[in-house]
Order: C-alpha cells, then structure tokens, then sequence
C-alpha cells in the first residue's frame, strides 16, 4: 500500500497514555526537563527556549499542542530535540518511550476521523507487538501554515 | 548538481566566486570605456582575460553553454583587438556584451538549483554572430581566433630549433592546473613570436589538469627579438607558479647530441601527440645535452632564476589578502560570544562570591581587556566597504539611462564606510530599489523641466553613507522634482491605505506613505518600478537587519531616502531588569535614566493612562508585567523602578521590578518558529545567554513605546 518509503526506525514515545512515533532520522537527542525560559506573547504550546549548550532552542508542548490537559512536569518528562529544514525544535512529551523497527507490512492507513487533535498530522498507524502506534508526520506538525493556524484559534 | 563534471562539485563554490567576481570586473570595465567612448588596447585585453578565464573553467566544469558564449565573445573581442575594425555603431556592441554578461550572471545564480538546467543562449549566439559578421564585413578578412592559435600552435613544434624550453611546476592543491596553464600561456603569447607546449590540448581536456600535476607544464617558446628574460619574468609572476626550470631538451633536440638520446629526441611533434610521456623523458637527457651551445644560455637563465626565487623568498608572500568561508567567520564571531559569556561566567562565578582576592580580580580584568579586544577585531574582519554594493549601482542606472532615455549621472560619497557583511548581504535589494526609484520617479521625465527649474539638464542621484553614533547612515537622494504630499494623500486615500483621517496627516507622515504595501505614484508601471512593492520590501529588508528607513523630500527640489543601520548586530551593552521571575535585557543606548518614583510625579491622563512627570515633560508609563501578563514581585509603582528610554524619537517610561546591573550580551536570533509569531512586533529583539546559562530576553525600546 506503498508504506515502503515510511518503514525505518522510530522513536516512540507517550502522551496521555497514547504512543506516537516520530522518525528517527530527525531526532538529535533526548534531554530531561529544564529551567525553561517563556516567551511572552506567544501561543500557550510555545512554552518558551532553553539553553542547550550555547544553542537557544524553542519548545512545543505537545499535550497542548494536540488540546491535551495540562499536567505538571515530572521526572519523566522528557524534551526530544528535533531537526526539522535546519531549525531545531524540542517538544515535551510525557515520558520517551523506546527506538524501534516498524516494517512496511505493520502499517496501516491513518483513519479519517480521530478524537483529538493529533488526528491531522498522523501520516500512518502502526502496529508494534499488538501496540498501536500513531506515526506523526513532522512536515505537517510544524508547518507555518499550520503554525499560524493554531496561533489564530488561539 | 548532477550536472557539473563529476568530481567537480567541490569547486562550485569556487567557481561561483570567480566567475561571479570576473563578471563584475566585465561591468565596470564596459561602464568605464563606455563614459569614453572607445576601448583601448588595455581594456580589450582585459575583457580578453576575463572572457578566456570564464571559457575555461565553464568548460572544466562541464558547462558546455557558459563555455561556448564567453568563447563567442571572446571571438569578437578577438577580432576587435587584431583586426582594429572601425566600430561603426559601438552602442550596439555594449548592449551585446551587457545582455550576454547578464545571461551568464543568470546561469549561475540558477546553477546551485538541484533541477538546474542548461539554458540555451543560441539566441545570443547568433546575434554575436551576426556582429561578428558586420565586424569582418567593416574590417576586411579576418581569420576566427581559434583557427589563429591552432595554427600557431601547430607551426611550433616544427620550428622547435633556438627555442626555449620551460617547465613550470604550479602551487600544490592550486585546482584546475590545465586552466593556470592557459592563463600562463595568454600571459607571455605576446611577448613570444613563436609557442608551444605540452600538453596540448588543456583548453579542452579537463584530464590535463592530472598530467600537468605529474610531470609539470612544459613551455616552448621563442621570444621576439630573443628577450627571453622578458617572457622568463612573465612567467614567474603568473598567479600560482610554483616553481619553473628551464630544460635544455628542445634546444638540444635538433643539436648531434640528440643521436645519443633517440627518445627524448623525437621530432616535437610526435612529442606533443603524446605528452605524458614525453614529460619525465625531457629531464633525462640534461646531462648528455649540456654542451649544446643553446643549453648554456638556458643554464645561465636557469641560474638567475634561481637568484630570482630566493630572493622572492626571502621578500615575504605575493599576497597579503585571503578569502575566507563566512561560514568559517560566523563560527568565530559564535566563539567569541562563547568565550564573552564564559568570561561572565568565571568572573561572576557565586563561588566567589564575599572573597578577597586581589590577584584573580587583577587577571580577570587583564582577560576582560583581551576579550574585549579580540571581540574588536573579529568584528573588524567581518567589516565590508559599501563600495562594493555601491558599484552595483553604477550598472543599474547605466542600464537605465538608456532605457528610460533620460540623462542621470550617479555619484558616490563615502562608499568606504564600512558595515558587517550580513547587513552588505541584505542590503543589494533595498539599494537597488531605492536607485531604481530615484532614476525613474525622482528625476524629472523632461529635461525641459529640469531646465525651466533653474537645475543642470543633467540628473543627479547620490548614494552617501557616513557614521554616526554606532550608526552608519546610507543616503539615496536625487535632485529630481521632489514628492507631492497632497498628491501622495489623494493616492492613499484611492487605494485605501490612509490609517487616520487626511486631516490628520503631516507632510512627513504623507511622505512615510510610499513605504506602506500597496502603493505606487507612478501612473504608468514601467519595466523598473511601479508596482507599489518596491518600498515596503525595501522597508521590511531593512528593518530585517535592525534598520530604519525614513524619506524627505522637498517639492522641486528632490527626494532622499535615509537608511539607519546599527553597525554590529552581534554584541550589545545591555541593562539586565527583573520582573517577577524573568529576566529582560535593555540595550544601554536606549535608556536614558532610571530612578524611584516620587509621589508628585505620577498622574493620569483622562482614559486613566498612566503618566509620569519630568523636569516639566509628561511621558507615558508602560508596565512590562502588563504587557507580557508575568507576575511581578511588586506592583505599587513607587516599589519598583522607573526606567526612561527613548528610541527614534520617542520617549517613555518602562516600569520593571528592580535593575540586576550592566552587562555586555551576545544577541541570538529568535528560533523563525517565534518570528511566526510576531513577537518582534512585540519588543523582543533577539534573546541572550547569561553568564550562569539561564536564557533573559533583549527588548527593543522602538517596538515596546509603538505597541503598548
């Protein structure tokens, strides 16, 4: 069903007891939380920029990002540090889960209509060991276009 | 990039450079004889050089199109050097030369595409065809410049006898050997009446460039009247000689001493049929050969090149400029930003914190000196002089001139002012607008006009930039009919960009209108300007590096534009505030006092406003916490401090919790996720990392006073 081109490595981690996957490919590294610096005047998700070794990077907190309840960050809370067309991003998610192998033959389609936000930006559903996981698709989930939607119907 | 030669795609950048450089060099020299009205001898020559140069490393890169029009060209030029035709209609040949210098330009700004293609320019070809024909036609026969050099070429080798031979190692690493060779060729052709050389065919044959590495690049040549010191000295100063010995070999050749040697002896031109191997062959014979009586005046100049060489060595480099990767430059200007913030970092390190110690505060200044220092010259290197974005000018409104047909003479004033290289980089579009506008609406359409005003008939428009205050200012002014304000309003009000009531409007806001989007005064769009884009993209390129632009004009008297950029974009002095958690940075030059409130000074306005009274002057209050909705730690105002900043004019008071104290920062751009956001709008300059690694946010007083 021409999921060839979307098998590779993913790194799968949790939001409300709900797996998603992102490509490895883009992912530079996994840090803990951190003191984080809030931008004012920016979209509640934008939850602000830390420091990473000299590098200024923006966060996204992705429970707020797909209309998820806020909770406090705890010790598993982690930040992935992403690559997206030359710009690092870090979101936040509940905890990371673990790298894993999904094959062409463990994807599925993503459906039409799902209950929350994320619905838009999963580009394939895949099936890990009985586990359901929902693959994101970076381009979309951090679009301008999409960004500046959000920010409007904020 | 598939379609350079394989193996090349680590000379683009080089490439790009040169022939990007060797075209503007094109311009000037075609602006320059173009003022004359004629060309000399030099400038042919030049055009020659520069023409041959693109041919051969077009052709080395596999760009089969570039090569073959800058060969056309320099066909033409060929002919206009040997043949000296009468150039009937010399405006023709410059618009040839131009469109074809921009057709190259084109090419390689299109050529770094991933999907990037051949273009053709047959239609070019043909019209310097056509010329070439007309040329011939005015200056009778002329052979074409290919079949000339073949032929000379082809009649060295047999007249080898009373020639010298050279072999010419060049610079390790030097790239595109085949090409130095050719260039060294051009360069002592004209002081030889007869030339040769091994390999044979580096104009067309990019594998010659290995060969030439192996076995060095071997020169026959005889000189006109037997100067061959002149040509021996041409070829010392080619660009990237190494180093040259002169090999007794051709001389010997035809001597009896070649019996001994029948190899290296061959007639040259079986020779030249098979260059490798001849090349390491030649040196062989030099013992046998010596007596020869030829060899002894090779010997002799073999010796005083010698002399020659080391006395160059011992006179220090040819050069003393070098191009350096910007990237490599930003990653410096980068450390020393690092190294400025780690400096904060150990000196106000809190271990230190109620110790005595003498020693450590005399060191930590001593590297507080230093970095500043280094921090200087590091932004010195980063320096360009405007001339350069200036002199690109020069071709627009030549260019203009004759389109529009109307007399426009530009003139530059301080063009050495030097601005970082990102603001140069920002700066060609803006400029190129500005000069665009000035020719095309700023000088009067009749030169009537201009006359009936009292002015010279011929236009001026003047690109000045000078500093001020940690300010360089660039001035594009034209001494053109000036702007309307009336006329300028009636047009706003047309195409509804009018913010207030017309009333309301000074003349000076009036003129600020023709930077908003959407608004053009021309009535008719012309090929340069008119479409109403090109001020506000001006204004948006500029406020892009931090810049201002502002207009003045006086009817009939002509129009400026004003251009203020900040001279580093990279380190400020800054005021660290608080307010409740966060931590601001307020660049210095912007604040102008700081105090507590007294209770007379604070009153309100009719809406409630808050405002402050000072020395008899009103100023409006900004409360920072209301503004970015943060939790102060105090919110009566006579707690907190009161801080007055002025940018652009404009004046008032910001209210924070309490000063931290001065700090040199390092400004870090915004992630483009926040410029999606606007928060410049907002008074966020750019963000900066504290010396104990926590992240405070630089404010920028202009947007802070606009939006709140």
């Amino acid at each position: 069903m021409g999921f060839e081109d979307k098998a590779g490595k993913y790194l799968t981690f949790v939001l409300d007891d709900r797996r998603y996957a992102f490509s490895i490919k883009n992912v530079i590294e996994i840090i803990g939380i951190q003191d984080i610096t809030p931008v004012p005047e920016s979209p509640v998700y934008m939850k602000g920029i830390i420091n990473l070794r000299g590098r200024i990077i923006p966060l996204i907190d992705m429970r707020l990002r797909f209309k998820k309840e806020e909770i406090p960050y705890n010790k598993r809370t982690s930040i992935v540090i992403v690559r997206i067309n030359e710009v690092d991003i870090g979101f936040i998610v509940d905890r990371v889960d673990e790298v894993t192998d999904i094959k062409a033959e463990e994807l599925s389609p993503p459906p039409v209509v799902t209950m929350d936000g994320a619905s838009k930006y999963v580009m394939a559903i895949g099936k890990i060991k009985g586990d359901i996981v929902l693959l994101l698709d970076h381009d979309k989930l951090f679009s301008k276009s999409e960004l500046r939607t959000l920010t409007e119907s904020n | 990039m598939s379609k350079f030669e394989p193996g090349m795609e680590s000379m683009v950048d080089m490439y790009i450079y040169e022939t990007t450089t060797l075209l503007e060099q094109l311009d000037q020299i075609l602006i320059k004889t173009e003022g004359q009205g004629s060309f000399d001898k030099e400038s042919i020559n030049e055009i020659f050089r520069i023409m041959h140069t693109i041919k051969g490393s077009s052709a080395m890169m596999g760009l089969e199109n570039m090569s073959s029009l800058a060969h056309a060209i320099e066909d033409m030029f060929y002919i206009i050097r040997e043949e000296k035709p009468v150039i009937s209609d010399s405006k023709d040949l410059y618009e040839l030369v131009f469109s074809a210098s921009d057709l190259l330009k084109a090419e390689i700004d299109i050529m770094q595409n991933d999907d990037y293609d051949f273009t053709d320019f047959s239609p070019c070809h043909d019209r310097i065809k056509a010329y070439v024909a007309v040329l011939k036609n005015g200056g009778g026969e002329a052979p074409a410049a290919e079949e000339a050099t073949a032929s000379a070429s082809a009649a060295a080798p047999v007249a080898a006898e009373g020639m010298v031979t050279v072999k010419v190692i060049f610079d390790d690493d030097c790239k595109m050997e085949n090409l130095r060779a050719l260039l060294l060729v051009n360069k002592i052709r004209e002081d030889c009446s007869e030339i040769s050389y091994e390999p044979s065919d580096i104009e067309t044959n990019a594998d010659t460039a290995k060969t030439i590495i192996d076995n060095g690049f071997i020169v026959r040549f005889k000189a006109i009247d037997g100067n061959d010191q002149l040509v021996i000295n041409g070829i010392e100063e080619a660009l990237n000689v190494k180093s040259y010995e002169i090999i007794e070999e051709a001389a010997a050749a035809p001597a009896p001493a070649a019996a001994e040697v029948p190899k290296a002896a061959a007639p040259a031109p079986v020779a030249a049929e098979a260059p490798k191997a001849e090349a390491p062959k030649a040196e062989a014979p030099k013992p046998v050969a010596a007596p020869a009586p030829k060899a002894d005046e090779g010997k002799k100049s073999v010796e005083q090149i010698n002399n020659m060489l080391q006395g160059r060595q011992g006179g220090g480099g040819k050069q003393s400029l070098i191009s350096v990767n910007l990237n490599k430059l930003d990653q410096l200007m980068d450390m020393v930003g690092e190294i400025v913030i780690t400096e904060a970092m150990v000196t106000g390190n809190p271990d230190l914190k109620g110790l005595q110690l003498d020693n450590f505060q005399k060191s930590a200044r001593q590297l507080r000196k230093l970095n500043s220092e280094l921090q200087d010259i590091v932004m010195s290197i980063r320096m360009v002089p405007l001339s350069g974005a200036f002199n690109k000018m020069t071709r627009i409104v030549r260019d203009m001139k004759v389109k529009l047909n109307k007399d426009v003479n530009l003139v530059f004033e301080g063009e050495n002012t030097e601005v970082d290289k990102s603001v140069i980089d920002n700066l060609n579009d803006p400029l190129m607008h500005m000069v665009r506008n000035a020719v095309d609406h700023g000088i009067e359409e009749n030169v009537e006009d201009r006359i009936a005003a009292g002015k010279p008939a011929q236009g001026t428009v003047k690109l000045s930039a000078y500093n001020s205050s940690g300010e360089v200012i660039i001035v594009v002014s034209d001494d053109g009919a000036g702007m309307n304000a009336e006329k300028l309003l009636d047009k706003g009000e047309r195409n509804g960009i009018l913010t207030k009531p017309r009333e309301e409007y000074t003349e000076r806001e009036a003129f600020q209108l023709v930077m908003a989007a959407g608004f053009s005064t021309n009535e008719v769009v012309t090929e340069f300007s008119g479409r109403g884009v090109g001020m506000d993209v001006v204004k948006k390129n500029i406020e892009k590096i931090g810049g201002t632009v502002s207009v003045e004009s006086k009817l009939g008297e002509g129009t400026s534009f004003i251009i203020k950029i900040p001279l580093s974009l990279a380190i400020v002095d800054g005021m660290n505030v608080s307010v409740g958690k966060s931590i601001f940075t307020l660049p210095i030059n912007s604040i102008k006092e700081s105090f507590k409130l007294h209770e007379n000074q604070l009153i309100h306005d009719t809406y409630g406003n808050e405002m402050i009274m000072i020395r008899g002057e009103c100023y409006p209050l900004i409360r920072l916490y209301k503004c970015y909705d943060l939790e102060p730690t105090y919110t009566n105002i006579y707690e907190g401090i009161i801080i007055l900043v002025e940018a652009e004019g404009k004046t008032a008071c910001i209210y924070a919790d309490e000063l931290l104290g001065e700090q040199q920062v390092v400004v870090k751009p915004f992630s483009p996720m926040f410029n999606d956001f606007n928060v410049k709008q907002y008074g966020m300059a750019g963000c900066t990392i504290l010396g104990d690694g926590s992240i405070t946010i630089i404010l920028d007083a202009n947007n802070i006073i606009t939006n709140f």
